[in-house]
């Protein structure tokens, strides 16, 4: 029987690695705008029997949903590890490497975790105080929506490589939309005192607008990737062009080449 | 040709037709950005038009005179940037260094304008929480402040590329160059939707 050729692929692992972020980010989208309905968040002015009824109305959907996530959540690691895999293919010092990798190690938590808990805790136990209920919500959102300074300076450290490498690993324009993202992260701070309005933590500015450039940030980073681990040659030099075959007559390739 | 060369030869557009300054990478910064400005901006407009008369009454709060002088400030500091890529491209390095220190001086002047200007509506009660105008106010201004700060970086990275002989990069002093620009770029927009539209 012949053997498959992607046993003997050397960039195997890289894949895998990649398959396993697109695996990630589906399972955070599907839970988290589907089955949780937990995004586009809760209204933030809700009083405290409308917790409970928020609660109640979704009651298996959290239960489920955050399941999946409990078990399955930790696939983000792969995302954290190509990139820092990325970083260490610059020429960069490794404290760049290490610093991202510390960085995002704990990101986890005020990325997803903490809501999960918090949401998870309060359709675990419907019959608490109303009020107890709902610091549980606004803790869930605060957590999810209010803290991003991690991603700040992860973001800040991403760029500096980017702009600094001389082996052309990631294009430079992408540097600059980590400067972008890096932005829009301070602007959710004001979710943090409105209770409305656009600043609120699902208001247009501090929620909407956010979502906006991080989702085009990650989907340009997985491409970005995906790139990286076609042109990787193991070397130490600098990276080789995309393969015709990949990027031949598309214009979005030519577009994302360094 | 050597890479010195070949950045001057890029950065004054000989040889080469679809040539940008700073080359394209930065002029994506600058569009991803104004389409960020320009969401906000809309929010903020929308917002107005459905409380004219509160937004009318925060912005009569506003010194106009002070934002005309900051714009003046900050336009100062933007010519000269420019004059610093000029004197950059004639291989004045000297000049250029000193040009590049004037454009963080002007920057620095509209920062402290700033800072007296939030002073001065914090001390009226004008805060980020005392009515909707001064939320866009407070938050727009805010944000375009951490863009100048990120100048201020940037107008360092300039001024290190000036001072060596062998780090002179004239796609490098354009591309800061265009950054600084769109740091004033958006103030202008910002000035006139805070300051002007009546």
């Amino acid at each position: 029987m012949k053997r498959p050729a992607l046993l003997d692929d050397p960039k195997r692992e890289l894949w895998l690695a990649w398959y396993a972020t697109i695996g990630f980010y589906s399972l955070y989208t599907v839970v988290f705008f589907i089955i949780t309905r937990t995004q586009p968040p809760g209204k933030p002015w809700y009083s405290p029997n409308q917790v409970v009824g928020w609660f109640a109305g979704r009651h298996e959907d959290l239960l489920i949903g955050f399941a999946l996530i409990f078990i399955l959540g930790g696939l983000s690691a792969t995302s954290i590890a190509l990139i820092t895999y990325s970083i260490r293919r610059m020429t960069v010092s490794r404290a760049f490497a290490y610093s991202y990798l510390i960085l995002y190690a704990v990101s986890a938590v005020p990325g997803f975790l903490f809501i999960c808990v918090a949401m998870t805790v309060g359709a675990f136990r419907p019959d608490r105080n109303p009020e107890i209920l709902r610091w549980i919500y606004d803790l869930g959102f605060l957590s999810f929506s209010g803290t991003m300074g991690v991603f700040l300076i992860g973001s800040l450290i991403w760029m500096l490589a980017i702009l600094l490498d001389k082996n052309r690993v990631f294009p430079v324009w992408f540097g600059y939309l980590n400067l972008c993202n890096g932005l829009t992260e301070v602007v959710v701070a004001p979710s943090w005192i409105f209770h409305a309005g656009v600043f609120a933590w699902n208001g247009v500015i501090a929620w909407w607008i956010n979502v906006a450039v991080f989702g085009l940030y990650t989907g340009a980073f997985i491409l970005l990737l995906r790139n990286m681990i076609l042109r990787e040659d193991f070397g130490t030099g600098p990276m080789p062009d995309l393969p015709p075959e990949e990027g031949r007559g598309h214009m979005l390739a030519e577009f994302m080449a360094p | 040709m050597t890479t010195t060369e070949r950045d001057v030869s890029r950065a004054s557009g000989e040889g080469s037709s679809g040539h940008v300054p700073g080359g394209r990478d930065i002029w994506f910064f600058v569009l991803f950005e104004s389409l960020v400005f320009t969401s906000y901006f809309c929010v903020y407009l929308f917002n107005r038009t459905q409380h004219e008369q509160a937004f009318l009454l925060g912005q009569s709060h506003l010194l106009l005179w002070l934002g005309v002088l900051e714009t003046i400030v900050l336009l100062s500091s933007s010519w000269a940037v420019a004059r610093c890529v000029q004197h950059a491209r004639a291989g004045r390095f000297e000049r250029a260094r000193r040009e590049a220190f004037l454009t963080a001086g002007f920057g620095l002047v509209f920062l402290i304008l700033k800072i007296v200007e939030w002073v001065r509506l914090i001390h009226m009660g004008d805060t980020f929480t005392s009515s909707q105008f001064f939320q866009y106010y407070f938050f727009l201004t805010a944000i375009h402040c951490v863009h100048l700060l990120v100048g201020f970086v940037v107008l360092g990275v300039l001024v290190y590329q000036l001072s060596g002989e062998k780090r002179r990069s004239q796609v490098t002093v354009e591309t800061c160059a265009t950054y600084w620009h769109s740091v004033d770029f958006f103030w202008v927009l910002i000035f006139a939707l805070l300051y002007v539209v009546r």
